[in-house]
């Protein structure tokens, strides 16, 4: 589930939103503007329709209350305070921070080590090694829990078999203690080659000159590496942290897929998602199902304003 | 970027890109230590191998019985090979959980047509903003810029909400439509149109007498044909990937996409009875990532290359 939203950085990193540019009247200026808002009517439209009305509507139900006696009636914020006084749903919080607190910047320093040694050109092979990074890319998120799941099932998959025969005992990955563990495994198999790609576009952007001139100086590979070149791409760095960090928060596919191999280490609220999810769909509680979703939107709308702030504080963004 | 450089740069791409790039900067310069070269290669063909090796057990499991999947060397083939009948348990029914090729076929459909529907969305739109100075058009443009940061998969519970209330639950449009809406295709398209689709070009079809759609169609369109593959491949890729909204929207299991379908499947295969559901499930995993790989192998400067270069010259 994270794909759509990470697919949007492909054109992102680099390039921050370009306003559009106050050119000077081109020729035949004096020619009618309004079939523009007649080009972008449909597209603006179906985004009114499936984007902007369902997020109004989740507002509007997540302050009613709807009974099978009495209809629908307004509630006020009183499924926010069972959703926020629930604890299952602050467990659920909880995992998906610490989560994201250490998935995010394994993944980009993993990610940051290959685009750079790739981009350096001191790895034989590099093309190749890019292509299979990135291939993971076009799995679906189910696809790779479920593959997963086989490789690590206790006793059977060949990944426990292997801890076995080298003395390491019987690994449970799917104990209550290590499925969180196992599922940043997961992520980091499914987005390291992503994040590697855009970190190795950008690195790419660089001016060789740059380069030249710090070899002429007698700069290390490692100085290069980290004290030149790091710095350079830090928005592109800024913008995966971002990116990731959302899909970090919005953790699903992966947890659910697992639960189905193993269905008590993955609860009712195991991340903010799950307990949307199993509150609305599950039980029927649209009401309190969308007061969770609003509560979770805040918070990545918090987040999207401080990766903004953060942007724009370094001029890149207008 | 001149259209010119533009072709330029497509011709070189799909040419096949040389190990040192005549731009690039010898590895020797470096005055790095033997033996560092060999050393990260070793360190990324591990990397390689970590990624690899679910997708090889996939392939290889494929070829199993149930039974094998769990008893023999997971990266190893055993005999009976079972790879034409597991393919061909893909066609049945074997769980009661639906049959795989009908999803499929649902997520072809879906794809498909949320592919087209929003390539040809995103152009327009594109167009508009690009060649076209009407009132309010900056302020929609920035509307739909912010609404890029937003999340697909928080919309969906929203959406799901919305067609509780109108009847759209189980409506295959329900699905297709939202897939439709890309903020993303828009900034491409109107930052590939700007670079690649001169403005004097338009004003002189203009001349000639051709009408607004018409240039459109006929002057604008053929000029932005790799920018048109992109984001056709992204939401394709998108559809086709997407797990949360067709879970959350479709309840019968004839509706499901492949995501949806494997995972009722998973479900059934680890707790259920139903024999065979396990190779029908590995194999199902096979064929629908295939298609993606194979398009990804094919078309990867579109991928990446077209798409992030894209997005530089903005």
């Amino acid at each position: 589930m994270k794909t759509a939203q990470r697919a949007s950085a492909l054109h992102e990193p680099a390039s921050p939103v370009v306003p559009p540019r106050r050119t000077r009247p081109a020729r035949g200026s004096r020619r009618s503007q309004w079939p523009g808002a007649v080009f972008i009517t449909p597209h603006m439209l179906a985004l009114a329709l499936f984007m902007i009305v369902p997020t109004v509507y989740a507002v509007y139900d997540s302050l009613h209350r709807t009974r099978l006696i009495g209809g629908t009636t307004y509630s006020g914020l009183a499924n926010y305070r069972t959703v926020l006084s629930s604890s299952q749903f602050w467990d659920g919080v909880q995992r998906v921070l610490l989560f994201g607190v250490i998935q995010v910047p394994v993944t980009i320093a993993i990610a940051f080590f290959f685009a750079a040694i790739f981009d350096a050109g001191v790895v034989k092979f590099d093309r190749f090694f890019r292509t299979v990074f990135f291939m993971p890319f076009a799995v679906p998120g189910v696809v790779a829990a479920m593959m997963w799941s086989f490789l690590l099932l206790p006793h059977f998959g060949p990944y426990p078999q292997l801890l076995k025969a080298v003395g390491l005992g019987d690994v449970d990955f799917f104990s209550s203690g290590l499925i969180t563990p196992t599922i940043i495994l997961i992520v980091i198999w499914e987005w390291t080659g992503y994040n590697m790609t855009i970190l190795y576009t950008s690195l790419k952007a660089i001016p060789r000159e740059v380069t030249e001139a710090a070899i002429t100086d007698g700069a290390r590979l490692s100085t290069i590496i980290l004290r030149l070149k790091l710095p350079m791409v830090r928005p592109a760095i800024i913008m995966l942290l971002f990116l990731n960090t959302v899909g970090a928060l919005q953790l699903f596919t992966e947890p659910s897929i697992l639960a189905a191999f193993q269905p008590q280490a993955v609860s009712f609220g195991f991340t903010p998602t799950l307990f949307v999810y199993n509150t609305a769909v599950g039980s029927g509680d649209y009401n309190l199902g969308a007061a969770a979703a609003v509560i979770l939107a805040l918070l990545i709308g918090v987040l999207s304003l401080a990766a903004f702030a953060v942007r724009r504080r370094n001029g890149e963004f207008r | 970027m001149s259209p010119r450089r533009n072709t330029e740069r497509r011709a070189t791409a799909s040419t096949r890109e040389p190990r040192r790039r005549p731009g690039g900067i010898s590895p020797r310069l470096y005055g790095l230590p033997r033996g560092t070269t060999t050393l990260l290669t070793l360190i990324s063909a591990a990397f390689a191998l970590f990624i690899l090796a679910p997708l090889v057990w996939l392939l290889i499991n494929s070829t199993k019985t149930q039974v094998n999947v769990y008893v023999t060397p997971g990266f190893w083939f055993a005999r009976p090979f079972r790879l034409f009948q597991n393919l061909a348990d893909l066609g049945r029914n074997v769980s009661g959980a639906g049959v795989y090729l009908r999803w499929l076929g649902n997520t072809l459909l879906y794809a498909g047509i949320a592919g087209i529907g929003s390539t040809i969305l995103s152009a327009m739109a594109g167009y508009g903003f690009s060649r076209y100075r009407f009132r309010g058009a900056n302020s929609i443009f920035y509307l739909v810029m912010s609404t890029l940061l937003v999340p697909v998969s928080a919309i969906s519970l929203p959406l799901f909400l919305v067609y509780a209330k109108v009847g759209l639950v189980n409506s295959i449009w329900g699905m297709i439509l939202p897939s439709m809406v890309s903020p993303v295709g828009i900034y491409l398209m109107r930052t590939y149109i700007d670079a690649s689709v001169p403005r004097d070009l338009l004003d002189a079809a203009r001349l000639d007498g051709a009408g607004e759609l018409r240039v459109f169609v006929r002057i604008a369109l053929p000029l932005t044909v790799p920018g048109l593959v992109t984001v056709l491949l992204l939401t394709v890729v998108t559809v086709w990937n997407n797990y949360f909204l067709p879970l959350v929207i479709f309840s019968r299991n004839s509706l499901y996409p492949l995501t949806v379908g494997l995972s009722a499947l998973s479900q059934g295969a680890e707790t259920g009875t139903k024999a065979n559901m396990v190779p029908v499930l590995i194999t199902g995993g096979l064929v629908t990532i295939l298609p993606l790989i194979v398009l990804f192998l094919l078309l990867e400067r579109y991928f990446r290359g077209g798409a992030l270069q894209g997005s530089m010259t903005g």
